[in-house]
């Protein structure tokens, strides 16, 4: 069995087990309209919790718990709050999604999408990810330093304030359809 | 006819039976009108199976007028599968626009692509390999075009309803195999490929009887019907919003790559 063969034969195992993935119902799936329901709670940005994050893991508070408790009561802590920073990280990531997800329902409803601009934040969402796991990593070993963290935190948040005005506006827009099929509804019942 | 195995005669009327049922049922349950070309794909197989048939009756027909005869019908039911798909995926995707004019646009780039990698793997020694060959990349671009555009559809969380999921479902998975079995045989039997045409026939005709099985499910009940959303956003809205939101989002990768290449240091 030459290679092109077996490439051949590989890539189809391959589309066989994406058709199976593709067609398998999603965890939480529904039409873009039910996804508007995550855009109510966007204003609640997990990126505000960033103060008592930084606070958690203040390289003065070791210090103090080194010098005054135990080694063993500072490392313990350390881990503790580690877990802390990791769970926030975590909160960041979702935010990042929940405005991923606006904008692919901003393009599910709009009549004209770009391509370009489309592909764009797919690889976006993608080298994101990519990120995230590479630091998750960093931070359970306890390599990444916070003040970074920190700015990344302020940029998730100030997104999410910018886009909070965009957000009402399309949960009004949504809530538009649903007013007019009832009202044409009534009207039909009227008629009768 | 005489020259046809009995377990090949049997697999082959298992088709023509499902073949038959998938066309009562899109009558009975009034799905025709909701898909026009699938059903004309589904009577133009029923044509094509009694078109071979009689070939295969006429006592004297050479072997040459009968394969070119019956790789022309297959290029006809071939092109009625592209535009059956296509129809179920503009059903889908028509109270999108926007996503719509992305979708056929990826259809059409994965196809090219698809189809010039097939022609520069594709080496053919016989006319009747190439006619394989050619049958196989179709399938493989065919495959490819579909799942892509699937994969499009659940990125952007749109819903499916489950008879068209099954429909295309049973389209790509006959692709899929069609693209095994012919990969393998050419693989394995390389020397005796001729012989093994019965073989490739009958395992192509089972898989085929799936996905007869599998639309017989979907077609059993009425299709639901097409629930029409207006665009709520103008182009400009898109326009506006669409770029802030990439930019921003640039922004927190950006950071996240300068968390990632800073120096790595002990808390």
């Amino acid at each position: 069995m030459n290679i092109a063969l077996m490439l051949l034969a590989g890539f189809a195992i391959l589309l066989l087990i994406l058709l199976v993935g593709v067609l398998r119902e999603p965890e939480r799936h529904g039409k873009p309209e039910n996804d508007l329901a995550f855009l109510e709670e966007s204003g609640r940005s997990h990126a505000t919790y960033l103060r008592q994050v930084q606070q958690a893991m203040a390289a003065e508070d070791f210090d103090f718990l080194a010098a005054r408790g135990s080694r063993e009561l500072s490392k313990r802590t350390r881990k503790e709050r580690r877990k802390i920073v990791l769970a926030h990280l975590y909160c960041l990531r979702n935010d990042f999604l929940k405005l991923w997800r606006l904008a692919r329902v901003i393009s599910t409803m709009s009549p004209k999408v770009g391509v370009g601009q489309e592909f764009a934040r797919l690889r976006l969402g993608l080298i994101f990810f990519l990120h995230y796991e590479l630091i998750r990593i960093k931070f359970r070993f306890g390599f990444a330093p916070l003040p970074e963290l920190g700015s990344l935190s302020e940029v998730v948040s100030r997104l999410a304030v910018r886009l909070e005005t965009a957000m009402r506006e399309l949960g009004e827009r949504a809530a538009m359809p649903a007013k007019l099929a009832s009202t044409l509804d009534g009207r039909r019942l009227d008629s009768r | 006819m005489g020259s046809m195995p009995l377990y090949l005669q049997s697999t082959w009327a298992c088709s023509i039976l499902g073949q038959l049922i998938v066309l009562v049922l899109l009558f009975l349950k009034g799905n025709l009108r909701r898909v026009p070309l699938f059903t004309a794909y589904t009577t133009l197989n029923i044509c094509q199976a009694g078109f071979i048939l009689l070939l295969y009756v006429i006592p004297r027909i050479s072997s040459a007028t009968f394969l070119t005869l019956s790789w022309a019908s297959e290029f006809v039911t071939l092109v009625a599968q592209a535009l059956a798909t296509t129809e179920i995926l503009r059903i889908t995707l028509k109270p999108y626009p926007g996503i719509w004019g992305l979708g056929w646009r990826t259809l059409a780039s994965t196809s090219v692509l698809v189809v010039i990698v097939v022609a520069l793997t594709s080496r053919g020694h016989t006319a009747g390999e190439r006619l394989f060959e050619l049958n196989r990349g179709y399938h493989l671009t065919f495959a490819t075009a579909v799942i892509v555009c699937l994969l499009l559809v659940r990125y952007y969380s749109i819903r499916v309803p489950t008879a068209y999921k099954m429909i295309l479902g049973g389209f790509c998975l006959n692709s899929c195999v069609e693209v095994l079995i012919y990969t393998f045989i050419q693989a394995f039997f390389r020397k005796d490929f001729d012989l093994h045409q019965v073989r490739w026939e009958f395992l192509t005709t089972l898989s085929f009887v799936v996905a007869l099985a599998i639309w017989v499910v979907a077609v059993r009940k009425p299709f639901p019907a097409e629930d029409r959303q207006i665009a709520w956003l103008s182009d400009s809205e898109y326009q506006r919003l669409s770029p802030e939101i990439d930019e921003q989002l640039r922004r927190v990768n950006e950071k996240l790559l300068r968390l990632w290449k800073l120096e790595a240091r002990p808390n």
